[in-house]
């Protein structure tokens, strides 16, 4: 009998035990990763110094990207905006603020892209991901970034880099 | 929604030990001079899963039937059947669900108990193949950004639809049948299943499958329990003559 009964306390505990959390170390909808280059050795990363990320949207509104902040870097990861089919950005070169007035040299990229979505699990349900379909740096008199090249079309991951920014 | 599971075991362990402690604690044997004659009762045994009628009139998520029923073979062997339907929604942070459809399961239960005589328990080992026929519906669901503070959490309330779902799995069933009125059967079993096959929805997976019950994340396993109550028609009695020994022996 006792056997019996620890059989039984054993499957329905095992009935009970749920797997209904979305764990944090699920991945998720994948940002874009651009990284930026040296035109003069394409090779190379070359860091933008004071590079700082702010979103557009459709009417011309800034929206601030969470999780920005001014730093030195050669990489910068940017969500899309999965209801839409694309994406815009200003990228400061040298961004700083002094006396409330902002400095630094602004860039507008714009991301065209299709959006999937696909099933992750019964506890994170869906996510996205995207393919891009057109990359454009938006002219300026006063550009820093020269040139890009699109790696992968296919944004499903943050771990490689999915557009280069020759600069 | 958590309480609800746990209440419903702890409601059938108790009813369990109950039952048990009748069924397994007879030491007063009634010892015959030669021999004993007994019958045996034969016939169809047929009843209802009584855990998911309570389960449907306690929970929204959930409703369910299900009718068993077994015929005896031999003094050990029962085939055994149980055709049910389920229809059950989920919800997770991020995606709303449901799941419908029916099932039926065939098999067979063996006797494992050495019943006093006179006496028709059952201490029931079984095995069972499992179909079942499903629909399931993805009824809602939040995209999983983690990065979704910038433009906006992205809802979809669209349902759809995956129907013509089926899957087979087999089971095993440890339980007990007593008997505690003349020809009514109170019985409880736990089953562990195996998933052998299922079509898989596309861009989707099923969650819960009727007659299965819900599904795991990492493997092809399976529970669940029922607690029946079920009315044995006598079809005929087969008459038994054991020797004293024999007797003191079962």
């Amino acid at each position: 009998m006792k056997k019996l009964s620890l059989i039984i306390g054993v499957l329905l505990f095992f009935g009970c035990e749920p797997d209904d959390i979305c764990s944090e170390s699920t991945s998720t909808t994948p940002r874009l990763v651009i990284s930026f280059f040296d035109i003069n050795d394409i090779e190379n990363n070359k860091t933008v110094g004071g590079l700082y990320a702010i979103a557009v949207d459709n009417q011309g509104n800034e929206i601030p990207v969470s999780g920005e902040s001014v730093s030195s870097r050669s990489e910068i990861t940017l969500p899309l905006n999965g209801s839409q089919n694309q994406s815009r950005f200003k990228l400061y070169k040298a961004y700083d603020v002094i006396d409330g007035v902002v400095q630094g040299n602004p860039d507008e990229i714009t991301v065209a892209y299709s959006t999937e979505t696909v099933y992750v699990s019964r506890a994170c349900g869906y996510k996205n991901i995207y393919t891009i379909q057109g990359f454009s740096i938006d002219s300026d008199s006063d550009l820093w970034m020269i040139s890009y090249e699109i790696l992968t079309n296919n944004v499903n991951n943050e771990n490689e880099t999915h557009v280069k920014i020759y600069h | 929604m958590k309480m609800k599971p746990m209440l419903r075991y702890i409601i059938s362990i108790t009813l369990w030990l109950a039952l048990a402690i009748p069924t397994f604690a007879q030491d007063n044997s009634e010892i015959a001079n030669d021999s004993v004659v007994f019958q045996e009762k034969y016939g169809f045994r047929f009843g209802a899963d009584i855990s998911k009628l309570a389960r449907s009139a306690f929970s929204e998520s959930y409703s369910g039937f299900e009718v068993v029923a077994d015929y005896r073979l031999s003094k050990r062997l029962y085939v055994a059947g149980e055709l049910g339907f389920e229809e059950k929604s989920s919800e997770t942070d991020f995606l709303v669900s449901s799941s419908k459809g029916s099932y039926f399961k065939a098999g067979v239960d063996y006797n494992l108990y050495n019943n006093w005589l006179g006496m028709e328990n059952l201490l029931i080992s079984g095995i069972r193949l499992g179909l079942s026929g499903f629909t399931q519906s993805v009824d809602s669901f939040t995209i999983y950004d983690t990065n979704s503070q910038t433009w906006g959490q992205i809802q979809s309330n669209g349902a759809t639809e995956f129907s013509g779902l089926t899957a087979t799995w087999i089971e095993f069933i440890f339980g007990i049948k007593a008997e505690i009125f003349n020809n009514i059967f109170l019985g409880f079993n736990v089953q562990l299943k195996g998933r052998l096959s299922e079509t898989k929805p596309d861009n989707f997976e099923n969650l819960f499958i009727p007659g299965f019950g819900r599904t795991y994340d990492s493997s092809k396993i399976g529970t669940g329990i029922n607690y029946t109550i079920s009315y044995l028609l006598p079809i005929y009695k087969k008459s038994k003559t054991v020797s004293k020994e024999e007797a003191l022996d079962e």
